[in-house]
């Protein structure tokens, strides 16, 4: 109903330049799925031939049938599911000790975390390279997860997050005879599940989209990230197999973040529009 | 025996001293009611009892026991927070038994406590709702319930009916005073709110600026306050205080008189008074009352007449410029700009000394 009373009110300007940015937006992602539908050898010619049949999934049984691409999926699905995990685990228990514990330099700590923000990858590129070289991570899950653990910003909204959770709340707690885990465990975290939500998500798209890191780290093409992995194979383009099974890689390693989309839609929303931290 | 015991317990803040040596002990079964301002250091002294606040010195001891030292969970005591502090996620059953499964309580038995106490506080309908779902007043219940199903010695409720509308906290009050005949435990309230406190308790604590002013029965507080603060803290509106001249007379009784010039034959002993030093008289609205002029004591021009249906409350001034407050019949008369005649009922009246401390009327005969 309400939806309903709120698109009549878009005036048909609205409505054109609207459904004219959908057009735009949406275009380089049919041509994609329509040149991954056509037998490689039709496009070699002209590509415009996508826009018309005969279609075929044979690029698609193509990558199913043994090519890398499979074990590239494998691989961002550990990296992107571990460093989720990670994050969540890691800001969870930051937040809550910088929006609730009273330690020495809680502040200071926090500030320097908060300075963690303003230093940008590329600063520090070189001396982790040295470091996971030093430390034989490189080629490995833990090499390409652990960079991505270390974020500044889910501690920050994290810790903003539970400070904006009333402490009556701990003080009930403490009289209910809670130790500083269980309010932890049970009482503060299920209330940030909003916030878990966006950041998990955020942090799980960000991880499977990285490209420069798992590039540095990864050398061995079985240890190549999705992103990387598609990139190196369409930098041989001249060698590759075609047009069309190129196209059919890049949607089949978009389906996974297209469940995700599909999935958390409402926890991506609400954080584009701000309203996840009350 | 004594439930609690409270010695000399300081706090403070920095150097800003929040509670400075109070002392207090309350019998088992006891209603207390800590009465005073904001910032007059009761909801700290709350807090401290409960544990969630350190003293700086001093001891607190339940039934014989020292807790100012035991975890809050470990200290036999329940508290109902202003704001409720349900927790939210949590159904009102889980809200419930969440402090009893903490501290291993079995099964069956959190089973049968919580269905005791939604019993008996009518909220068995609501036992799957979520907090969020509820009105403040079943909110409020809860908050209750779940101090109730701990079985503690000892409640401490801290402004339990603030957050409630004026209909419904008259009704919870009703309530809570039901609740306390049926619980075998003593209990704290802190309110700034002097009906409740009378209503409820059979003590009240008046504190202001970091200590106890007066430890009484309600009516001992509002008849015999034991110094300026009290009286005109306690009684709604607040009671009249003027500076007197004591009589040099022989009489049993102190007699004084008031900057107009008018004379009060009071029943406080003029034995008990200090000798020399400046002298208040303290007098209720209703000790004063708008008479004719052949019975009244003084005269007082009217500033403002309000009338609340039963009685009407009269502010006037004297002709020394002393604002008095007088109370007439609920069909008063008296508009603003009269001058009324008033008669000051001595018997009545109270006195201060220049350490504001009260000397009141020889206690009557029960």
């Amino acid at each position: 109903m309400a939806a309903e009373a709120s698109r009549s009110r878009w005036s048909p300007l609205t409505l054109l330049a609207i459904l004219l940015a959908a057009a735009v937006m949406l275009a380089p992602l049919i041509w994609t799925l329509l040149l991954s539908l056509k037998e490689n050898e039709a496009l070699i010619g002209n590509s415009g031939a996508a826009l018309s049949p005969p279609y075929t999934l044979e690029n698609y049984r193509s990558i199913l049938q043994g090519n890398q691409v499979f074990r590239w999926l494998v691989n961002s699905i550990i990296v992107s599911g571990g460093t989720t995990i990670g994050v969540l685990a890691l800001c969870s228990l930051a937040g809550f000790g910088f929006a609730r514990l009273d330690f020495p330099f809680r502040r200071t700590l926090f500030i320097f975390v908060l300075l963690g923000l303003a230093i940008p990858e590329q600063a520090v590129i070189l001396p982790q390279h040295q470091l996971f070289a030093d430390l034989r991570l490189h080629n490995s899950y833990p090499g390409l997860i652990l960079p991505g653990l270390a974020g500044p910003f889910g501690v920050f909204f994290m810790t903003q997050y539970m400070r904006a959770i009333p402490k009556e709340l701990d003080e009930a707690a403490m009289l209910d005879g809670a130790s500083r885990f269980t309010l932890f465990w049970k009482v503060l975290l299920p209330l940030t599940m909003p916030a878990q939500a966006t950041l998990g998500v955020f942090t799980f798209l960000a991880s499977w989209n990285a490209y420069w890191w798992p590039l540095i780290s990864a050398t061995r093409s079985d240890m190549y990230t999705l992103t990387v992995g598609l990139a190196a194979a369409q930098m041989n383009y001249a060698q590759t197999s075609g047009l069309g099974f190129l196209m059919a890689q890049a949607v089949f390693a978009s389906i996974p973040i297209f469940i995700v989309y599909v999935l958390f839609q409402k926890q991506i929303v609400r954080a584009m529009a701000g309203t996840a931290v009350r | 025996m004594a439930s609690l015991e409270l010695s000399d317990i300081r706090k403070s803040y920095g150097a800003t001293a929040v509670l400075d040596g109070v002392s207090l002990t309350m019998e088992a079964r006891e209603f207390i009611a800590f009465l005073g301002p904001s910032g007059s250091g009761k909801s700290t002294l709350l807090r401290i009892i409960a544990g969630l606040e350190t003293l700086d010195g001093g001891e607190v001891r339940l039934d014989g026991r020292r807790i100012d030292q035991v975890p809050p969970g470990d200290r036999g005591v329940a508290m109902v927070f202003q704001h409720y502090a349900l927790y939210p996620h949590m159904s009102v059953r889980e809200n419930m038994a969440f402090g009893l499964r903490n501290v291993g309580v079995p099964r069956d038995e959190i089973e049968r406590r919580v269905a005791d106490a939604a019993r008996v506080l009518e909220i068995e309908v609501h036992l799957d709702k979520k907090p969020g779902q509820m009105s403040g007043g079943q909110r409020q219940r809860v908050a209750i319930g779940r101090a109730i199903v701990k079985h503690p010695k000892l409640f401490l409720l801290d402004e339990p009916l603030s957050n409630l509308d004026a209909a419904l906290r008259m009704r919870t009050r009703i309530e809570l005073a039901q609740i306390r005949s049926r619980v075998d435990a003593a209990f704290i309230m802190v309110t700034h709110d002097q009906a409740e406190a009378m209503t409820l308790a059979d003590r009240i604590v008046v504190m202001n600026d970091r200590k106890i002013q007066q430890v009484g029965p309600p009516m001992e507080i509002y008849s015999r306050p034991a110094n300026t603060f009290v009286a005109r803290f306690v009684g709604s509106p607040a009671m009249t205080l003027a500076p007197v001249e004591l009589v040099p007379d022989d009489g049993l009784y102190a007699r004084v008189r008031l900057g107009d010039g008018a004379e009060i034959e009071t029943r406080v002993p003029r034995s008990e008074l200090p000798a020399g030093g400046t002298l208040q008289i303290g007098l209720r609205p209703e000790s004063v009352a708008v008479a004719a002029n052949g019975a009244a004591t003084t005269q007082a021009k009217v500033e403002l007449v309000e009338r609340l249906g039963e009685r009407t409350l009269v502010y006037a001034r004297l002709s020394d410029n002393r604002a008095i407050t007088a109370e007439d019949e609920g069909y008063s008369r008296v508009n603003v700009g009269d001058t009324v005649g008033l008669r000051i009922d001595g018997a009545a009246a109270h006195l201060f000394d220049a350490e504001e401390r009260g000397y009141h009327a020889e206690a009557r005969p029960e």
